[in-house]
C-alpha cells in the first residue's frame, strides 16, 4: 500500500470515529425510546433494548400517556410552520420582485437598506415588546401569535432580491412588449424561474419556525396551543424526566419530521447558509 | 403624468404586505420597547408611570438588585462566549478540512453526519443531552462506571456544567460553521497549493501561508456569527443546567426573561434587553468595520 492510501485510510478512520460521536446521542435517543422505564433508568449501556416495546409511542400518540396531547402539538407545529412559510414566501417574493425589478418604486433604496439593516437586529430587542403587543391585542395563546412574528424576517427578501436583481433584463422586456403587466410579470415570469431559490427559502423558513422554541414557549399558555418544541421543553422541566423511555419517544416524534425534511432538502439548506454568508 | 403616478402606486402595492408585517412585528416593537423601558411597566397592572431613565440608572448603580442581575448575567454570558467561540471556530475549521481530505465519494455522507444535529430544535437537543448527562443513569456516567471512574455531576457542579454546555453547543451547532468553512476552502485556487508544493512547502506551511490568508474574510464572518449566537445563548443553560449550579450559568437572556415573566417587571426587563441588544449590535458593527477594512486593503 502506498503512503497516500494509508493516509487516506487513517483519515477515513478518524472521520468515522468522529461520526460515531455525532450520531451516538441520536442512536441512544432512538434506542431508549423503545425501552421500558425500568430498563431506561437502569444505567445499562445496551443499544438494543432487552425487551423492546412500542408502548412509549403508542401511549404517547393516543394521549393516554402523561396527559400530553402530543399529536395536537405536532399538528400545531406543522400548521404554524406551513402557514408561516407560505406567508413568508408570498410577501417576501413580492417585495423582493418590486425592489429588484420595479425601478419606479418610491423610496426603493431606503426600503432596501432598511430591510437589510434589520438583519443585524438581535431578537432580544423585539421579544418583550412583541409579547406586550400581542398581549394588548388579546392574541397571546392564538395561532396568530405563533405565526405572525416570523413574517417580519428580512432574510427571505434579501435572498430573493439577490436572485431577482441578476435576472436577465431581455426576458422581462420581451414580456412587457407582449403587454404583460407587473402582476403578470411576477406570476408568470419571475415566480416560475425562481422555483429553486424558493424551495431553498421554504426549507430554511419552515425549519426555523418548526424549531423555534423560546417564542412559542412564552406566547402560548394552554397545553393544547403549544407547539411540539415548546411542549417538549415544558416536559423536560417537569416530572416527565423520571421516565426517559417516554420522554425519548416524544422527543424522537418531535425530531423526525424536521430531520426528514432536513435530509431531503440538505442541498437547499446548505445553499441558503452559504448565501447568507456571502452577503 | 397620471400613468406614472399609477405605476408608482402599483409598484408600492407589491412591497406593502411585507412592509406591514415589517412595521407591525419589527419597527413598532423596537419603538414600543424603548417606550416600555422608560415606564414602570408591570404585566398585570393597567397603570404605567413614566419613570424616564430610572431603570437604566438602577442597572448601573452598584448594590442594586437590577445591577447584580444584569452584570452577573453578562459575566456568565461572557464566560460562555469565551469558552465556546474559539472552539466553534477551530473545531468547525478542523472538521471542514478533514472532510476536504476525504475521498470525494464519501464526503457528502460525513458532511451530513456532522451537520445532522443542526436540524434539531433546542428542546429536542436538550432533552437528549439531559438523558446522557444524567448523574445516576445517564449514558456518560454509566460508561465511566464501566471504566471504574467515579460518576461526574455533569450538570450540577462546576466546572462540569460549563463543560457540558460547551459540549452540547459544539455538537448542536458546529455543522453551520463547518459548511461555511467547506465553501471557503473550496474557493482557494488549487494552483496556490501546487506552486507551494513545487517550492517544497509542507502541509503546515501551506495551512499557515495559503489556507488561512485565503479564508480570512470567512473566518471573520464565522467569528462574528459565533460570537453573536453565543451572546444570545439561552436554551442550553435554561433547559440543561437551569442556570445552576447556584446562579453560575444564569446567562443574561435568562435573567431578562425571568425579570419579565417571573417577577412581571416588563419595564426594567426591557431596559436590560435594550442594553443587551446594543452590546450585540456594537459587536456586529466592529466586525463589519473589520471585514470592510479588510476588503478595502485587498482591492
Amino acid at each position: 500500500m502506498s503512503m497516500k492510501r494509508i493516509k487516506t485510510l487513517l483519515l477515513v478512520l478518524l472521520a468515522s470515529v468522529i461520526a460515531v460521536v455525532f450520531l451516538l446521542p441520536l442512536v441512544w435517543m432512538i434506542s431508549t425510546s423503545f425501552k421500558n422505564d425500568f430498563e431506561a433508568l437502569s444505567g445499562k449501556m445496551n443499544f438494543i433494548p432487552l425487551k423492546p416495546t412500542f408502548d412509549n409511542y403508542i401511549k404517547g400518540f393516543s394521549g393516554e400517556l402523561m396527559n400530553v396531547p402530543i399529536l395536537k402539538w405536532i399538528t400545531n407545529s406543522l400548521m404554524v410552520g406551513i402557514a408561516g412559510t407560505a406567508i413568508v414566501l408570498l410577501i417576501a417574493s413580492m417585495a423582493a420582485f418590486a425592489l429588484a425589478r420595479l425601478k419606479d418604486l418610491p423610496l426603493r433604496r431606503t426600503l432596501l437598506s432598511m430591510f437589510i439593516a434589520s438583519l443585524m437586529i438581535p431578537g432580544v430587542l423585539t421579544f418583550l415588546p412583541m409579547y406586550m403587543e400581542f398581549n394588548a391585542l388579546g392574541l397571546i395563546n392564538t395561532y396568530a401569535a405563533l405565526i405572525l412574528p416570523y413574517t417580519a424576517g428580512a432574510f427571505g427578501v434579501f435572498l430573493l432580491y439577490q436572485f431577482f436583481i441578476s435576472f436577465p433584463k431581455d426576458i422581462e422586456e420581451a414580456a412587457r412588449i407582449d403587454g404583460a403587466n407587473k402582476w403578470k410579470l411576477y406570476t408568470s415570469i419571475m415566480l416560475p424561474s425562481s422555483v429553486s431559490i424558493m424551495v431553498t427559502l421554504l426549507i430554511f423558513t419552515f425549519m426555523g419556525i418548526y424549531n423555534d422554541f423560546v417564542w412559542p414557549l412564552y406566547a402560548t399558555t394552554s397545553p393544547e396551543m403549544r407547539t411540539i418544541t415548546a411542549g417538549i421543553a415544558m416536559m423536560a422541566q417537569g416530572s416527565y424526566t423520571q421516565s426517559y423511555g417516554k420522554l425519548m419517544a416524544m422527543t424522537a416524534a418531535a425530531a423526525i419530521p424536521v430531520v426528514v425534511i432536513f435530509i431531503i432538502g440538505q442541498r437547499s439548506f446548505v445553499k441558503a447558509i452559504t448565501q447568507s454568508a456571502i452577503k | 403624468m397620471v400613468k406614472s403616478w399609477h405605476s408608482k402606486l402599483t409598484s408600492s402595492l407589491f412591497v406593502l404586505p411585507y412592509f406591514i408585517c415589517f412595521a407591525a412585528f419589527l419597527l413598532f416593537p423596537i419603538l414600543y420597547g424603548v417606550y416600555i423601558s422608560l415606564h414602570n411597566f408591570e404585566l398585570l397592572s393597567p397603570e404605567h408611570d413614566f419613570v424616564g431613565l430610572k431603570h437604566y440608572i438602577t442597572i448601573f448603580t452598584p448594590g442594586t438588585y437590577l445591577n447584580s442581575l444584569f452584570f452577573n448575567g453578562l459575566w456568565n454570558t461572557i464566560q460562555f462566549v469565551i469558552y465556546s467561540v474559539p472552539l466553534l471556530i477551530v473545531v468547525g475549521l478542523a472538521l471542514a478540512m478533514l472532510i476536504q481530505h476525504l475521498p470525494s465519494k464519501i464526503r457528502g455522507m460525513f458532511r451530513t453526519f456532522y451537520f445532522l444535529p443542526y436540524a434539531l430544535s433546542a428542546s429536542v437537543m436538550s432533552v437528549i443531552w439531559l438523558m446522557i448527562f444524567d448523574t445516576n443513569s445517564g449514558f456518560l456516567n454509566s460508561l465511566l462506571m464501566k471504566l471504574n471512574i467515579p460518576a461526574i455531576p455533569w450538570l450540577t457542579d462546576q466546572p462540569w456544567a460549563w463543560v457540558s454546555l460547551i459540549t452540547t453547543t459544539l455538537w448542536w451547532t458546529i455543522g453551520f460553521n463547518m459548511i461555511i468553512f467547506i465553501n471557503a476552502l473550496n474557493q482557494v485556487p488549487e494552483d496556490f497549493y501546487e506552486a507551494a508544493s513545487l517550492d517544497g512547502a509542507n502541509a503546515w506551511d501551506k495551512f499557515i501561508h495559503i489556507t488561512l490568508p485565503s479564508i480570512k474574510p470567512v473566518m471573520l464572518f464565522v467569528m462574528i456569527t459565533s460570537t453573536i449566537a453565543s451572546f444570545n445563548v439561552f436554551a442550553q443553560p435554561f433547559l440543561l443546567t437551569r442556570g445552576g449550579p447556584g446562579d453560575s450559568t444564569k446567562v443574561l437572556l435568562i435573567n431578562v426573561l425571568d425579570q419579565a415573566f417571573i417577577r412581571k417587571e416588563i419595564g426594567s426587563a426591557s431596559a436590560m434587553a435594550i442594553l443587551m441588544a446594543l452590546l450585540i449590535m456594537i459587536i456586529s458593527v466592529v466586525q463589519f468595520k473589520l471585514t470592510y477594512g479588510n476588503k478595502g486593503e485587498e482591492s
